[in-house]
């Protein structure tokens, strides 16, 4: 008796915090798509009116494909990132520590602090990003004030921030490639770049992945970047899904629309991901 | 084993037990929280009164001062006050355009009702401000505390350089100086130096600083929303928008956020911006040595007569249905806002109590003497407007600034296109 | 030749990721007219930054607040993951594979669903305000049952039975015999919820509105995108290096531990 009870004692505090933080809030959160509500009055029932809003609501889609904009820059630039200062950090090399601890800082600082200060990197008029450009020569960049460009930098930006954990990710992926097979490599004369391609690159393959997961669903909820930086202008240009989905719900308390916009946002982070792990298991 | 496990969740209780505790400190009986704006100079000016109020009343309930938590715009911040039921006792920062709605969710409670309100209200003000504050139902839940006129500053010392004697008066005025101050200083071969800045972010209010005040102005006060209808979809609108647009087209105006650098005006990057009297003691706090400025109305479109009208970015004070004493709540504002006190505030914060007569008054003519550029304001302070009574205002200032940004900041769209497309989506709020 | 353009390389990139932290710090120690746009060498030191922010924001209590909020999370997170993962890699009962894969899909949710939802019940619950609504909600997480599930795996199991035969209750198991044997787990699981709370924004955005409450990186995003800095750069940027100072702080001190923690949530998937 005694024995069947303490698992379930065990877990229950699990159970507890399940049933209260998720699948009330689930449940609800469904519930609440059929609804109008300001939070002030009470729920007034409106069948599919938010999911008809949903369809015909331009911006919202923007905000996706600006999100998406944002993953296909971002998670491509980190693994290049990544991936050649992790394989110059894998050489034998003077002070290696200082370099790989210098290279993760930003990870560990809040994304507030990165954001203020690249707020004053990407400066148009005194920032030190452009003053470098115009030093050498080149003519200046409308980092956060182009339409076209402000969402890259941002990309730019997370990617700065984000790269030292993909680093120590491929450094451990680095060694888990057996040394004989460069070995063998040398013996026919294979350049740096062919055994970087032929050898290195399909081992780490893994690894790839992992960080293309990662960076995916940590991608999709590029909320605080823009938050500060840019409000989600120019233009509407940075204007992420999640900053978008916060701006009704605590700017405008469309509580019911949010609600609907999250439920399918959630939807499509949860199918990218699902053909993500498909793909992936069929590659690895 | 089970008693074990008992010992744990006990544990874990008391723990909630006691943060629960911490939380809920405010809640004390014998205190009323009161909150403010969160501008520094209010602060100060609280402190004060607070202090005051509580050392010469050490038998009475004791009153907490906080700033209001500011997000983005502190109207966020009170209606996720009300909703959560963790609203103060007494606010004085209360934009009137948020006033009805809670009025009509009882959220607020009628001074009316709380006795002497009516003597003091008419000793205070003009009638036609008490009408002003009168809600739908009749009653009052608001009282008219102070004003800032939105009008231009700028800097004489720039003025004098560019050889101009008057500050621009009308569009053209503007246009011209503009072309005269614009320069790249650095030789980067980018303008570097701008006539004026305005707040280029999309956040609605943002637009009190820029196309209302011209709209009021152009328009001679008239309305953006009357009888649920957008009836902004006129030639002064336009004028606005086209008037705003060259600025930008010309680089007389930056298109980058410069609130993120230090203050441009003091640093006389820029020569003019739009703003309210509390610039008067920021100015005076962090301007640089020699540096002279000024205050002038807005600019109008050419040939314009008449008053030239602006924003009044009115606050008010209520109290709130969360507090137990509203009788005393109400006897510390009247202290808070007496002759005494509006003098107080004039003198620490730069910013004019909505009082009768202000100017005329003798007991404000030492301060306005000393404060000579104070006058402006309160002689503006008779042609300033509030904003329309609708419950989807935030909305239509939202749907406005969109459009804007695409018009007036970076051109993608014509001026009688967006102000067109505005009004026509800003109708579409009230057909539902 | 080429070890040149290695260390070329290296220096270069270390330079890209130091020098926007060196900025900040000179930009906030010097007056506030000598901050220009590139220096890292501070012309004259002044603390005037510091002291104006310290006037303005109660960032002392803040430093408070964020300390008690990530030590009580963390220390939640430690003592219910290790309970709910003993109980799903070295005990029997009904439902176990059930609460695993439930464990594994609310991993794969995303918050989306659930922010306002949550907000709604923070406000029923009266908790607006309290430090509950910062602690409660992030007591248990999906990521650390996980981890600590595989790694009390590799324990053997005679070390249990031992403890068993001594009398040992299963609270007694998890605490005096698993935790001195999962140290690394500990320190893993511990460093990246202490982390993941220090640097958490949204929600307190959202559910905190009493300065006196707030954590710091809330009090700093509201002080550098309100009005309170009165337009004064180097006061901003002081607030951001007092944000930044005790995780930097820790992570120097701790760096090695940093590191792995970090990149084995990334390989424990």
């Amino acid at each position: 008796m005694k024995k069947k009870v303490v698992p379930y004692l065990l877990v229950s505090p699990y159970i507890i915090h399940f049933l209260i933080f998720i699948a009330f809030p689930v449940i609800f959160s469904i519930v609440l798509t059929f609804h109008k509500w300001n939070i002030i009055s009470p729920m007034e029932y409106t069948g599919f009116a938010n999911y008809i809003r949903l369809f015909q609501d331009t911006l919202f889609l923007k905000s996706i494909i600006n999100t998406l904009i944002f993953l296909v820059i971002h998670i491509p630039l980190q693994i290049i990132v990544a991936l050649f200062l992790a394989e110059v950090l894998n050489q034998k090399i003077f002070l290696r520590g200082f370099f790989r601890a210098a290279f993760f800082l930003p990870v560990v600082v809040s994304g507030v602090v990165v954001t203020i200060l690249w707020q004053q990197l990407y400066g148009f008029d005194t920032g030190l990003l452009n003053k470098i450009l115009v030093t050498l020569g080149f003519g200046k960049v409308g980092w956060l004030i182009d339409p076209k460009i402000a969402m890259p930098s941002i990309a730019i930006m997370a990617t700065w921030k984000n790269v030292g954990l993909y680093i120590v990710l491929f450094l451990v992926g680095l060694q888990t490639v057996p040394k004989h097979y460069y070995e063998a490599a040398d013996l026919e004369g294979a350049t740096h770049w062919q055994k970087f391609f032929k050898i290195t690159l399909p081992m780490i393959n893994p690894t790839i992945f992992l960080v293309v997961i990662l960076s995916t669903v940590g991608g999709f909820s590029l909320f605080i970047e823009p938050y500060i930086l840019t409000g989600g202008g120019p233009l509407n240009s940075t204007l992420s899904a999640v900053l978008y989905i916060y701006k009704q719900a605590f700017f405008y308390y469309h509580m019911g629309y949010s609600a609907t916009l999250g439920l399918f946002f959630a939807l499509i982070i949860l199918s990218v991901v699902i053909i993500q792990k498909k793909f992936i298991e069929r590659e690895v | 084993m089970k008693k074990n496990i008992k010992y744990l969740y006990i544990i874990i209780f008391l723990l909630v037990g006691i943060l629960t505790s911490c939380g809920n400190e405010n809640d004390n009986e014998n205190k009323l929280l009161y909150w403010s704006s969160n501008n520094p100079y209010e602060i100060e000016f609280a402190k004060y009164i607070v202090n005051k109020w509580n050392k010469e009343n050490p038998d009475k309930a004791f009153i907490k001062f906080q700033p209001v938590p500011e997000g983005q715009s502190s109207e966020e911040i009170i209606l996720a006050a009300v909703v959560g039921e963790t609203t103060p006792d007494i606010y004085s920062s209360m934009w009137q355009g948020d006033v009805e709605a809670y009025a009509q969710a009882g959220v607020v409670i009628p001074f009316d009702t709380l006795d002497g309100f009516i003597d003091f209200i008419y000793e205070r003000c003009d009638s036609s401000v008490v009408d002003e504050m009168r809600s739908q139902d009749g009653h009052i839940y608001q009282i008219p505390w102070k004003i800032n006129p939105i009008m231009m500053i700028y800097n004489q010392n720039i003025f004098r350089e560019l050889g101009l004697n008057n500050p621009p008066h009308t569009y053209s005025d503007y246009l011209a100086a503009s072309e005269l101050f614009k320069k790249d200083v650095d030789g980067d071969g980018y303008v570097d130096r701008w006539f004026g800045y305005s707040e280029v972010i999309v956040t609605w209010w943002q637009r009190f600083f820029d196309f209302y005040p011209f709209y009021l102005a152009a328009s001679g006060g008239a309305p953006l929303i009357e009888n649920n209808k957008a009836v902004f979809n006129n030639e002064h609108a336009i004028g606005v928008f086209s008037f705003l647009k060259k600025l930008y087209d010309n680089e007389y105006f930056t298109r980058e956020r410069l609130s993120a650098r230090q203050d441009v005006f003091l640093s006389s990057h820029i020569a003019t911006r739009f703003t309210g009297p509390w610039e008067i003691v920021h100015a005076e706090k962090f301007k640089p040595e020699g540096f002279e400025y000024d205050f002038s109305t807005i600019p109008v479109p050419d040939g314009f007569e008449g008053p030239i009208y602006t924003y009044g970015d009115p606050k008010n004070i209520v109290i709130f249905n969360t507090c137990k004493d509203p009788q005393y709540a109400w006897e510390f504002i009247k202290f808070m806002i007496s002759k005494e006190n509006d003098l107080k505030l004039l003198e620490i914060t730069s910013q004019l109590p909505r009082r009768k007569q202000i100017d005329a008054d003798s007991l404000f003519t030492n301060y306005f003497n000393a404060n000579p550029k104070m006058i402006k304001f309160a002689k503006q302070s008779k042609y300033v407007k509030g904003t329309d009574s609708t419950p989807v205002l935030k909305e239509v200032f939202d749907l406005i600034s969109q459009e804007y940004e695409a018009c007036v900041i970076y051109g993608v769209k014509s001026p009688e296109q967006a102000i067109n497309d505005a009004a026509h989506a800003v109708n579409l709020l009230f057909i539902k | 030749m080429k070890k040149a353009i290695f260390y070329l390389v290296l220096v270069f990139g270390a330079l890209m990721f130091l020098y926007p932290f060196l900025w900040m710090i000179t930009a906030s120690l010097v007056p506030e007219s000598d901050i220009s746009s590139f220096s890292i060498i501070p012309s004259t030191i002044s603390f005037n930054s510091y002291t104006q922010m310290f006037d303005k924001i109660p960032i002392g209590r803040a430093l408070l607040n964020s300390i008690l909020v990530a030590s009580s999370v963390t220390a939640g997170v430690l003592v219910f993951g290790s309970m709910v993962g003993y109980a799903l890699s070295r005990l029997e009962f009904k439902g176990r594979n059930l609460i695993f894969y439930v464990i594994i899909f609310t991993m794969t949710l995303p918050f989306q669903i659930t922010l306002i939802p949550q907000y709604i019940i923070m406000v029923k619950l009266g908790w607006i305000d309290t430090y509950l609504a910062l602690i409660v909600p992030y007591l248990m997480n999906a990521l650390s049952i996980i981890m600590f599930r595989q790694y009390f795996k590799s324990i053997p199991q005679d070390l249990i039975d031992a403890a068993r035969i001594d009398g040992c209750t299963e609270l007694g198991i998890i605490f005096r015999i698993l935790w001195p044997n999962a140290i690394p787990a500990l320190v893993t699981v511990g460093i990246i919820t202490f982390m993941a709370s220090w640097n958490e924004v949204l929600w307190p955005l959202i559910v905190i509105r009493d300065e006196e409450l707030m954590t710091m990186p809330q009090l700093v995003t509201l002080f550098v995108l309100g009005g309170r800095a009165e337009s004064q750069l180097g006061v901003k940027l002081a607030s951001a290096t007092i944000l930044a100072l005790p995780i930097v702080l820790a992570y120097l001190f701790f760096q090695k531990y940093f590191i792995q923690s970090m990149a084995s949530t990334g390989i424990k998937e």
